[in-house]
C-alpha cells in the first residue's frame, strides 16, 4: 500500500504485473479517517466485516477487489 | 475480544500515544496474563505482534519498528505500516500532519502536508495491491 508521484510511476513500477486499486490522495485521505477515526478512543470496540465493508462502500470501493473476508 | 482485552488494548494504544512507543508486558501488569492478552488481541486483528519475540509489531496504523512511512503529528514523529496508516495516524490523532516517504517507482522523496483531512498534493497516487480478502493472509507484505 504505497504512495506514487503519479500513475505513470505505477504503471511503470508493476511491470506488466496485475494492477490493484488506485486513488487519488485526497480518496486516501477520506479512506484513512473513515476507517482510522476512532481507533485510539477509549471507547474503541471492533469493527465487524459488515461495519468496514460499508466505510468502503460509502467511498465508492466496491466491486470483487474491495470484498473483504 | 471480551472486556478484559479491550481495556488491555485501550492501556496498550494509551502508551503509543502518549510516548510514541510500544509498552513491553511487564509495564502493563502481569507479564504472562499481558501476552496472553496480547495474542488473543493479535487473533482477533486487533494489533499485530512479532510471532518470533511476541513484542509488539503494529497497533494499526502505528508501526512499532521503522518503515519507509514517517508521519510528523502532534510534535513527534512517527512510523506507520503503510501509506494508509500513515495517513490514518493524522486520521486517529485528529491532528494535522505531515506524511514522508519516497516513491516505489523512482525513489524520489514524497512529503505530503495533511490540513483538516486534505493532502496538499493531488498529483499523488495510492496503490493497493492486494485484494481486500487477502489483507490479513500477510499483513506485512499487505
Amino acid at each position: 500500500m504505497n504512495l506514487f508521484r503519479s500513475e505513470e510511476h505505477i504503471e511503470r513500477w508493476l511491470a506488466g504485473r496485475e494492477p490493484g486499486a488506485t486513488m487519488t490522495a485526497t480518496k486516501l485521505s477520506e479512506l484513512a479517517h473513515a476507517w482510522w477515526g476512532d481507533r485510539v478512543s477509549p471507547d474503541w470496540v471492533p469493527h465487524t466485516r459488515e461495519q468496514n465493508q460499508a466505510v468502503l462502500d460509502r467511498l465508492g470501493l466496491t466491486g470483487e477487489f474491495w470484498r473483504l473476508a | 475480544m471480551d472486556a478484559r482485552d479491550l481495556d488491555l488494548r485501550r492501556r496498550t494504544y494509551a502508551v503509543i500515544v502518549e510516548t510514541g512507543r510500544a509498552p513491553r508486558a511487564e509495564e502493563l501488569g502481569d507479564s504472562g496474563e499481558v501476552l496472553a492478552g496480547w495474542r488473543r488481541l493479535h487473533d482477533g486483528h486487533a494489533l499485530v505482534l512479532n510471532p518470533a519475540t511476541d513484542e509488539i509489531r503494529m497497533l494499526n496504523p502505528f508501526s512499532v519498528v521503522p518503515s519507509a512511512f514517517r508521519v510528523r503529528a502532534r510534535d513527534r514523529w512517527w512510523y506507520a505500516n503503510c501509506a494508509w496508516d500513515a495517513f490514518g495516524v493524522c486520521a486517529c490523532l485528529h491532528v494535522d500532519g505531515r506524511v514522508e516517504t519516497s516513491c516505489p517507482d523512482c525513489g524520489e522523496p514524497i512529503a505530503v502536508e495533511i490540513r483538516e483531512a486534505k493532502p496538499d498534493d493531488e498529483s499523488l497516487r495510492f496503490h493497493v495491491l492486494v485484494p481486500a480478502a487477502h489483507w490479513w493472509d500477510d499483513i506485512v507484505f499487505t
